[in-house]
């Protein structure tokens, strides 16, 4: 075996690649919660990808057959509807990891001075996901997928003088068409993921290079032994491995429950409305979109004009890209950081999660009204943050990570 | 912050509600897909009064033999009555389907009648039972009903020879008086819609008799998993200080 090895690694450093990144790259030893989001979003990106070549392989793409390609996978073929369930609820539960992993970061500072480009890869990521899920629920050709995709593309017609034109180059047609499913189903399964798998690629890459942040925000290679090896660090593997197949397997628990006990989660994973065939001459009551774009819907709802409300909706998203230069403290676990950090990320979560509730409902005025409270504190949060992040009453950082169990 | 985090959660996922549909409240049906001798009448009574217009175009005759315990002669000589091109009998393999022209049917109904293989999917059992039961005499109507939870439905009351006829006594109360006798009691009736909206609601998903099944021995696969692999943890993780 070791001569193997050896043959191996004179052509390529495999043993070295395993070396530097698995059994020898260290990992601070402090680790929480909310570590394990990342590595769940990989196995959420295999499996995703894994279905999805399941799923291609009897569905069809076309405006004709594609609602009943998706009746046949869930009746006809061996394990379909488990291959089905599996990339749906896959979907929505990449959402719930994706969130977590982000709200990680802004716990513990991990988009700051060192790990920027590393925030800005994973921005690049959760966006490119959102046109994935986006596309994806095109695909079942369901009166939801398709007047969702109806009023999202109708959108880019509101940009000013190339609106339509952009929006009609988009749909390849005048409306939601055969055109449309196609390409979307070109970006789903093959021009997406590829961009995805580059971009992941990249934010490991760059995570590698300065190594992960910890929940106390400081580096553990400033503390190193006589060997070079971080005092606070343990090896990835195996220490990291195991405990993130404990993560998994708990994850899995869940996530199978719903997979196998309720797919449409009462309809935010599925919409009822979606196991009606499209239909482009009947809109459905509510148009709804999935619960994961609901915060960025309601947002956009918020503003009475329809160009305004587009502009907030993309603000909403490009705010987040600039967070390590909106935040200006150079503390960066929010258990060192100042009350007005702690308040400030409290009403972030909040107006998310009031956002995503409003945006989930028809739009009455009271709903709206507090819609726009919620707009109000989301885009507050970024512009108190930049204002009093520079001079935050925080505390002394520890020396060496702590451990809390 | 964790705590805070889930407490905030579960805030917001007790708040959520569903916004009611249709006029007049659901009344609650009780889903047993395990009670094979409601889905078979279920099936019975769906192909003798609903199938003629209404198709089931993604489900198989077929697969009653498993789903439905029913045995390929049963299925051949009660449940398919439909024919092919050349006069013989439709296939078991084949979906359920109709011979029914669009163009008369817009003409005598005013549309199309849907296909309801995933109506108990979209429109939910509760609301398919309640529509089922809240037909009532209307003489400004075509087609002389109308049904209380869809106002001006197009579809007429096929199962009156069974429930019989009723005008309303109060329509939002849910009273009425029968006018005319069906061959069934009101509770006979009440217990063949059951049956019916059972069927329907396996025919919208018959992978539900397989996934509960399934999912039991999974999850606890999983937890028995979780549990060593926390084990694990716990034994590596003991030297790390």
């Amino acid at each position: 075996m070791s001569k193997f090895m050896a043959w191996i690694d004179e052509r390529l450093p495999v043993s070295n690649f395993v070396k530097n990144h698995l059994s020898q790259y260290y990992a601070p030893k402090n680790f929480n919660f909310f570590y394990y989001f990342g590595a769940l979003a990989i196995f959420i990106f295999i499996l995703q990808i894994v279905t999805g070549i399941f799923l291609t392989i009897n569905y069809k793409p076309d405006a004709a057959s594609a609602f009943a390609s998706v009746e046949y996978i869930m009746r006809d073929v061996e394990w379909g509807w488990l291959i089905r369930y599996l990339h749906s609820t896959g979907a929505s539960f990449f959402f719930v990891v994706i969130y977590l992993h982000m709200f990680r970061a802004m716990l513990y500072g991990s988009y700051k001075n060192p790990r920027e480009l590393l925030w800005l890869f994973g921005m690049l990521i959760f966006v490119l996901l959102m046109a994935e899920a986006f596309m994806g629920y095109l695909l079942p050709w369901g009166q939801m997928s398709y007047w969702g995709a109806q009023v999202i593309i109708s959108l880019f017609g509101a940009i000013p003088y190339v609106g339509e034109s952009l929006a009609l180059w988009i749909r390849g047609d005048f409306v939601i068409s055969d055109a449309t499913l196609n390409r979307f189903f070109a970006f789903h399964v093959i021009a997406l993921p590829l961009l995805l798998f580059a971009l992941i690629y990249l934010h490991l890459a760059a995570l590698h290079t300065n190594g992960s942040n910890n929940p106390d925000g400081i580096e553990i290679k400033k503390n190193k032994d006589t060997n070079g090896v971080p005092l606070d660090g343990i090896p990835f593997h195996p220490y990291y491995t195991v405990k993130d197949i404990f993560g998994l397997s708990v994850f899995l628990l869940i996530f199978t429950f719903v997979v196998f006990f309720m797919p449409e989660l009462g309809g935010y994973f599925l919409e009822k409305d979606n196991f009606v065939p499209a239909d482009p001459l009947k809109t459905p009551e509510h148009i709804v979109p999935v619960w994961y774009f609901t915060p960025f819907y309601a947002i956009l709802r918020a503003i009475p004009d329809k160009v305004g409300g587009v502009l907030a909706m993309g603000a909403a998203i490009f705010v987040l890209f600039i967070l390590p230069w909106i935040d200006r403290c150079s503390v960066k676990s929010i258990r060192y950081r100042g009350m007005s950090y702690k308040v400030l990320l409290m009403l972030f979560v909040i107006s998310f999660f009031g956002l995503g509730y409003i945006g989930m409902n028809p739009a009455t005025p009271v709903l709206t009204w507090i819609g726009r409270l919620f707009t109000f504190i989301y885009f507050g949060f970024f512009v108190a943050l930049y204002f009093t992040s520079a001079n935050e009453k925080t505390k002394e950082p520890p020396e060496r990570v702590t451990m809390h169990d | 912050m964790i705590r805070i985090f889930i407490g905030m959660l579960l805030i917001f996922t007790s708040t959520v509600t569903f916004a009611a549909t249709g006029s007049i409240p659901l009344k609650p049906v009780l889903i047993d897909l395990n009670n094979k001798a409601s889905l078979q009448r279920g099936a019975q009574i769906y192909v003798n009064n609903c199938l003629g217009c209404h198709t089931l175009k993604y489900q198989r005759y077929v697969k009653f033999i498993d789903h439905l315990s029913l045995s390929k002669e049963t299925i051949e000589n009660n449940l398919i009555f439909t024919t092919g091109k050349n006069g013989e009998p439709t296939k078991i393999g084949s979906l359920m389907l109709n011979a029914v022209n669009p163009d008369s049917a817009k003409e005598a109904f005013g549309v199309m009648p849907p296909d309801l293989t995933l109506i108990a999917r979209s429109r939910g059992t509760e609301w398919l039972y309640t529509f089922l039961t809240s037909f009532y005499k209307d003489d400004t109507r075509p087609l002389g009903v109308n049904n209380a939870l869809y106002p001006n439905v197009g579809m007429p009351h096929v199962l009156s020879w069974m429930e019989g006829l009723k005008k309303p006594v109060n329509l939002e109360k849910d009273q009425y008086q029968y006018i005319i006798k069906g061959t069934m009691t009101d509770k006979e009736y009440q217990k063949s819609m059951t049956d019916l909206v059972n069927f329907l609601a396996y025919v919208s998903e018959p992978a539900q008799l397989d996934r509960y099944r399934i999912g039991f021995w999974v999850i606890l696969f999983l937890a028995i998993f979780s549990f060593l692999a926390f084990l694990l943890k716990i034994e590596y993780w003991k030297d790390v200080k």
